[in-house]
């Protein structure tokens, strides 16, 4: 499951070890911490890892699509984001949702709102802003679409934000808050909500309580 | 000189009701330990490992009543019982608390004088099939094979639940939950039922979990929590409170990890909630602070959910009906003021 995150710990490591002691012959990874409410997790975007085929199949249970019980009384086809316990619901009414697990921004990202699908796009290309560049100076200035593309096989735009909900080519990050990035989902079920869900539909963004 | 013997019988009366009704919390205070029923091992609700620690939804609210009460999660003595033995060990003060999946009735409250409650766990008869069969609500289910349990209330709400619904149903008894398991493995039911958790539980022990998907639709009410003997009113109030503490901190975003944060909070709700505004805790007769020991114990109620049944375990049972109020689900505590 840990796939990607393994190779990016032992890549690092092994970069680290070359660096100082010309080889390096651990073998070891960073433990992951679990998922849910809070969780975080220290690793960069990954541009051109294109992650291995049984990535997505190995995903946690809890956080793949499922329909679940959801009271609102926001109308069916609107997106709601529970940014805290790192889930993403499509109202289908009647009092029920369908829930898609999702990672999260973990720095500066505390709006909350009402915004709107502005656009959509299959497998978009990424300019990382200027912020994102200053953090992860590794990081190519455009990057055109593509499986090893951080965006992943969708975008859909949220209007007048720099923000989006899109794929990634780092399915075990889902359930987690990573460094940078707005609200990635596996590239199949961002494919899913991709098909179901058209230019204009309303998306709420909820955040976790401030003390 | 009758009306005031009739009065100082009266004052007599109530000053003996009242003793009887402080007895719980001061037995428990003396004897230094809560006893606590609890399930003899349901994965998620209430399980041993091998060194005799317990851990589970239910056994987190035994600790989180022991925190409040004795300031030390770890004073319980955890009482596995049986479904037959549970509400006797109540009546004759073995436990001073069940905490054991129990559903939440009228004759188990008047017959049995016991009161149930806060419903800690919303569960219900829900169906789970596989996901080739591209299902996503129960109403899609009509001409279905349907597994059920013999004996379980299950056969008789499924049977009503399709015949209202106007859905064509067969029905496949089988004795036990294994056997229900493997009748659905081997094709001889396109859909299985029985209690929501119930349902994750046995989709754990299937060849390949992935492959099913438990519907969002509940058939049934099944409201599970605590419950004590009557003639308490003091001790029910902490238990109930002790829910409701954990259900305010969760819904304030106090967490086990910003528990030092929040006691420093200029927030109203916040401050009252850990006792730094009002005298809360002590009219429960606690001390203000109760809720801050209950969070640093166990964690809000989403932690504790999410640890034992929800994301952080196996079982990964959506919170659902059992989410807060204010995000989709009815979990729903008084103000704590």
């Amino acid at each position: 499951m840990a796939f990607s995150l393994r190779i990016l710990a032992l890549t690092a490591l092994v970069q680290a070890g070359a660096l100082l002691f010309g080889t390096m012959a651990m073998a070891q990874y960073t433990p992951v911490p679990p998922r849910g409410i809070g969780a975080a997790l220290d690793v960069g975007d990954q541009p051109g890892l294109v992650p291995p085929a049984d990535d997505e199949v190995d995903m946690d249970p809890a956080y793949r699509r499922q329909p679940v019980y959801f009271r609102t009384s926001e109308p069916a086809g609107t997106i709601i984001i529970s940014t805290n316990d790192r889930f993403l619901y499509l109202v289908e009414g009647n009092n029920r949702a369908l829930r898609y697990g999702i990672g999260v921004g973990r720095d500066g990202f505390t709006w909350q709102g009402l915004v709107k699908v502005v656009r959509k796009a299959e497998w978009p290309d990424w300019t990382p802003p200027a912020e994102m560049i200053q953090r992860q100076p590794y990081l190519p200035r455009f990057m055109a679409g593509g499986p090893g593309n951080p965006m992943g096989a969708r975008a859909l735009y949220l209007g007048g934000t720099v923000y989006r909900i899109h794929g990634t080519n780092q399915p075990d990050t889902i359930g987690y808050a990573v460094s940078s990035g707005c609200f990635r989902l596996v590239n199949s079920e961002v494919i899913d909500l991709y098909n179901r869900v058209p230019v204009g539909t309303k998306v709420i963004v909820r955040q976790a309580v401030e003390l | 000189m009758k009306t005031l013997l009739t009065l100082l019988a009266g004052a007599t009366l109530a000053l003996s009701a009242h003793g009887a009704g402080a007895q719980t919390l001061k037995a428990v205070k003396d004897r230094g330990e809560l006893n606590c029923g609890v399930s003899r091992g349901l994965p998620g609700f209430s399980q041993p490992d091998a060194k005799g620690t317990w851990t589970g939804f239910d056994v987190d609210f035994c600790r989180a009543v022991a925190a409040a009460v004795l300031n030390d999660p770890a004073k319980v003595k955890f009482v596995p019982l049986s479904a037959d033995d549970r509400f006797p060990a109540l009546q004759n003060s073995a436990i001073d608390v069940l905490s054991r999946n129990s559903t939440w009735t009228l004759e188990r409250e008047a017959k049995l004088n016991l009161l149930f409650g806060p419903i800690t766990y919303y569960d219900g008869q829900g169906f789970l099939v596989p996901n080739s069969r591209k299902v996503l609500s129960a109403l899609e289910l009509d001409g279905s094979k349907v597994c059920v349990q013999s004996g379980t209330t299950a056969v008789g709400y499924t049977e009503d639940f399709f015949k209202t619904n106007t859905m064509k149903l067969e029905l496949v008894t089988v004795p036990t939950s294994e056997e229900m398991v493997k009748a659905y493995e081997d094709g001889r039911c396109d859909t299985l039922t029985t209690d929501v958790s119930q349902l994750f539980a046995l989709r754990l022990v299937m060849k390949k979990p992935a492959d099913h998907i438990v519907l969002p639709d509940v058939i049934s009410k099944e409201p599970l929590g605590p419950v004590v003997r009557q003639g308490d009113d003091q001790w029910f109030n902490i238990v109930k409170w002790t829910h409701y503490a954990m259900l305010n901190a969760e819904e304030l975003g106090v967490t086990q990890a910003n528990i030092e944060a929040a006691l420093k909070s200029q927030k109203p709700d916040v401050k009252r909630l850990v006792g730094n505004e009002g005298n809360y805790g002590e009219q429960l007769g606690l001390t203000k602070d109760y809720a801050v020991r209950i969070v640093k114990a166990v964690g809000n109620y989403g932690e504790v959910y999410e640890r034992n049944v929800g994301t952080g375990s196996k079982l990964a049972i959506p919170r659902g009906i059992n989410q807060l109020w204010n995000l989709g689900g009815i979990q729903y505590a008084p103000p704590a003021r």
